[in-house]
């Protein structure tokens, strides 16, 4: 009996601790790793054809063993203050689970040693503004231990622009002119038709 | 039977107080079935419908019902097409938050004046050229959001797509030519809230099509423009299928019918006078601003305030949000019929404080839903919210039709103009601005709506009373034929054209709820036939 007690309290105190440890705070976070780009200041990427090369790894100059729980890496596409302005949508937030920061996933890997690069083509999605890389290791339980960006702690330097898509086409713009070339066709014609029917019937 | 109907004096009519003001059909003998004419259904001596079958195509009551509501429902469809996608719109456009909320705006404000003209329009062209004139003519403007690349052109998409929210007072007229006024509340109840449905249909729809063009494979920022031709498509089909198969009158159409000498007119500016110098247009103006304006701001924030606040994924958002538009199905009509079954025991009276009543409800919880911090809380408060706010809607026009019989149109026409305005003030007011959060600005919203609707209680009819006063014990202005023979001067009434207006009168006494047995009904010449 005291010891079907013992177990479940043990169960629900085990749950307690999985939640706190749930709620990562980007303020307990160690930054350990380096992230850089090979972006220029000044420089406007255009989004869907240019690429960044983005080179992540652990500072070297750490104690070996720092990195004993990192599992994976996931590097972020992030934005800056100044694009984050008079939009509450991309508010940062020490939660990490409400923080939205970084909303666009770059890749996501398994952690190695070495330093990794990779050449991204910005994808279609991205909107204008201007950003910053930065890299959290994940631990096995998928949750932020450490991480990097490519800027300072103000995040105020080595920051690019990117310029979205249109999402406009040609072939869109000419279909909504015929659309609505039709309605305001369809429209006349017909008031201009039963205006001569009704003339016609009242001449009879 | 027969001998005691049209007797003066003898009218039977609201003594029992048991005689519904909403119904669905009328009896005869209080409205006489006219035998000759050929129509599917029963209708009167101007041959209008005197029963309403939702389900049926009849034509030409039923088909117009259903071709009036539903162009409506386009309208609101397309009008607030953009809010549910509002979070692809502003990271393409490159939108802050000022811009978002002067859309929201825009998209409201249009009609403001729409709506004002659209009256006159409908006086002139008639109903349907009115109805298919509007929805076609703002086709091109919904198919216009292909072009949008900037905050400026989303702006000016979103005012031009609004002015289409003017078909409301296109369907309400059409369906008052058609319907016998004993059942035209709960006609037009209906078809009022069935289109304001739209703005809960949208939220579904636009992010559910967004979806299937961009499992098409095409990007998002292309995607959302792609979604733009459904609700464009719909209104140049529901303008052709208007055209085809609507007509202005149960007899044929308007310009036929005037050459008759059927359809007689009255003086415009007069019209205006007595509407605008009516204090109580002015109360229900503010009233139906904090009632249908809140609707309609709610129908443009509701997607994009669950996306953010919630981390819920698009057409989530859509959903809940969708859930807010789609209780007008029933509630708006709700909100009538409680008027009515308040209108039974206790007459006007009842019809006030139950809108008072609903009304604050309304704001009550649209404060719950701002302070609510988890989905579920935030859910029930929006479903509670949206019930008692649609209800008011349908409270408020339960109503107007007895503030006048002359300026009804017009009254109809300033009250539904200031839902659009209170909307707009709104939006400005509390979700425009970065310096507070929208579940803040929709808490202080909900305080706005609590205080805005104290001025119930000075409504006041003589004949009636109001909300804390009785009627009046004066044995003139305590008839209901004083208030409503008031709009018309000496000459007028000499020359006749008083009778609709005392034949209203006297049907409206059943507004004096129980009371109505003990007074005695005055000896009038016999009323001029409507």
């Amino acid at each position: 009996m005291a010891a079907r007690g013992l177990l479940l309290a043990s169960i629900y105190l085990s749950l307690l601790m999985h939640e706190c440890y749930g709620v990562t705070l980007f303020s307990s976070l160690q930054k350990t790793l380096q992230v850089t780009t090979t972006t220029k200041r000044g420089q406007v990427l255009k989004a869907g054809e240019d690429k960044v090369t983005i080179t992540w790894g652990l500072n070297q100059s750490l104690a070996a063993g720092t990195d004993s729980a990192y599992k994976t890496v996931k590097v972020q596409l992030c934005f800056a203050p100044v694009s984050q302005k008079d939009r509450a949508w991309r508010k940062t937030e020490d939660h990490l689970n409400k923080d939205k920061t970084c909303s666009f996933k770059i890749v996501e890997k398994p952690y190695n040693k070495s330093l990794q690069t990779l050449d991204w083509i910005i994808e279609s999605d991205v909107p204008t503004a201007t950003y910053f890389v930065r890299a959290y290791a994940l631990n096995a339980e998928r949750h932020e231990v450490a991480y990097g960006q490519s800027t300072n702690d103000q995040k105020t330097t080595n920051l690019f622009d990117i310029q979205a898509i249109t999402g406009r086409h040609a072939s869109l713009d000419i279909a909504s002119v015929c659309f609505s070339v039709f309605s305001i066709v369809a429209l006349f014609g017909f008031f201009f038709h039963e205006k001569r029917k009704a003339r016609m019937s009242q001449q009879k | 039977m027969a001998d005691t109907e049209n007797t003066p004096g003898n009218s039977m009519h609201g003594v029992s107080a048991k005689e519904k003001a909403f119904a669905f059909s009328v009896a005869s003998p209080i409205m006489p079935t006219d035998p000759i004419a050929k129509f599917k259904l029963p209708v009167d001596s101007e041959h209008k419908a005197k029963v309403f079958k939702i389900f049926s195509l009849a034509s030409p009551h039923m088909t117009t019902f259903h071709l009036s509501w539903l162009s409506f429902f386009t309208c609101f469809v397309s009008t607030f097409a953009a809010a549910p996608l509002v979070p692809i719109i502003r990271d393409n456009l490159n939108l802050i938050k000022t811009d978002i909320g002067n859309a929201g705006i825009a998209s409201v404000s249009g009609s403001i004046f729409s709506r004002l003209v659209m009256g006159a329009v409908c006086d002139l062209l008639g109903p349907r050229y009115g109805c298919a004139f509007l929805i076609m003519l703002s086709a091109p403007t919904v198919f216009s959001m292909v072009f949008v690349s900037s905050a400026r052109g989303y702006i000016a998409a979103r005012f031009m797509i609004g002015f289409s929210l003017a078909t409301f007072v296109s369907c309400q007229y059409w369906m008052s030519t058609m319907f016998n006024g004993k059942i035209i509340g709960l006609v037009n109840g209906t078809a009022a809230g069935w289109g304001n449905m739209g703005g809960g249909i949208t939220q579904l729809l636009m992010p559910f099509i967004y979806e299937l063009i961009r499992r098409a494979g095409a990007t998002p920022f292309t995607a959302w423009r792609i979604a733009f031709f459904a609700p464009g498509c719909l209104h140049v089909i529901m303008g052709i299928l208007v055209l085809t198969l609507g007509q202005d009158l149960p007899d044929g159409n308007l310009n036929t019918l005037q050459k008759k000498g059927d359809v007689p007119k009255d003086k415009f500016p007069k019209v205006l006078w007595y509407a605008i110098t009516n204090y109580r247009t002015w109360i229900f103006v503010l009233l139906y601003g904090m009632s249908l304006g809140i609707e309609l701001t709610i129908d443009n924030v509701i997607a994009e305030y669950f996306f953010d606040r919630f981390n819920l994924k698009l057409h989530t958002a859509g959903v809940i949000a969708a859930t807010f538009g789609m209780a007008n199905i029933f509630a708006r009509p709700l909100g009538g019929l409680m008027s009515d079954m308040a209108a039974r025991p206790f007459g006007m009276r009842g019809r006030l404080w139950n809108l008072y009543i609903v009304q604050t409800l309304g704001g009550i919880f649209c404060i719950c839903l701002g302070r609510a911090s988890t989905l579920p809380l935030s859910i029930l408060s929006m479903i509670l919210f949206s019930i008692t706010t649609q209800a008011a809607c349908g409270a408020t026009f339960g109503i107007i039709p007895f503030i006048s019989r002359r300026s009804l149109g017009v009254i109809s026409g300033l009250t539904g103009a200031g839902g659009n305005f209170g909307s707009g003030l709104t939006q400005l007011l509390f979700f425009t601005s970065s310096r507070h959060s929208t579940a803040t600005g929709i808490s202080l919203m909900g305080i706005m709506i609590v205080c805005c609707t104290f001025p119930v209680a000075l409504v006041h009819f003589p004949q009636w009373g109001s909300m804390f006063l009785p009627a009046t014990k004066d044995s003139e202005k305590s008839k209901e034929e004083y208030y409503y023979g008031a709009e018309w001067n000496e000459e007028e009434k000499q020359r006749g054209l008083h009778h609709g207006s005392l034949k209203f009168a006297e049907n409206s006494r059943s507004e004096r709820g129980k009371r109505v047995g003990s007074d005695p009904t005055p000896i009038s010449a016999t009323p001029a036939p409507v």
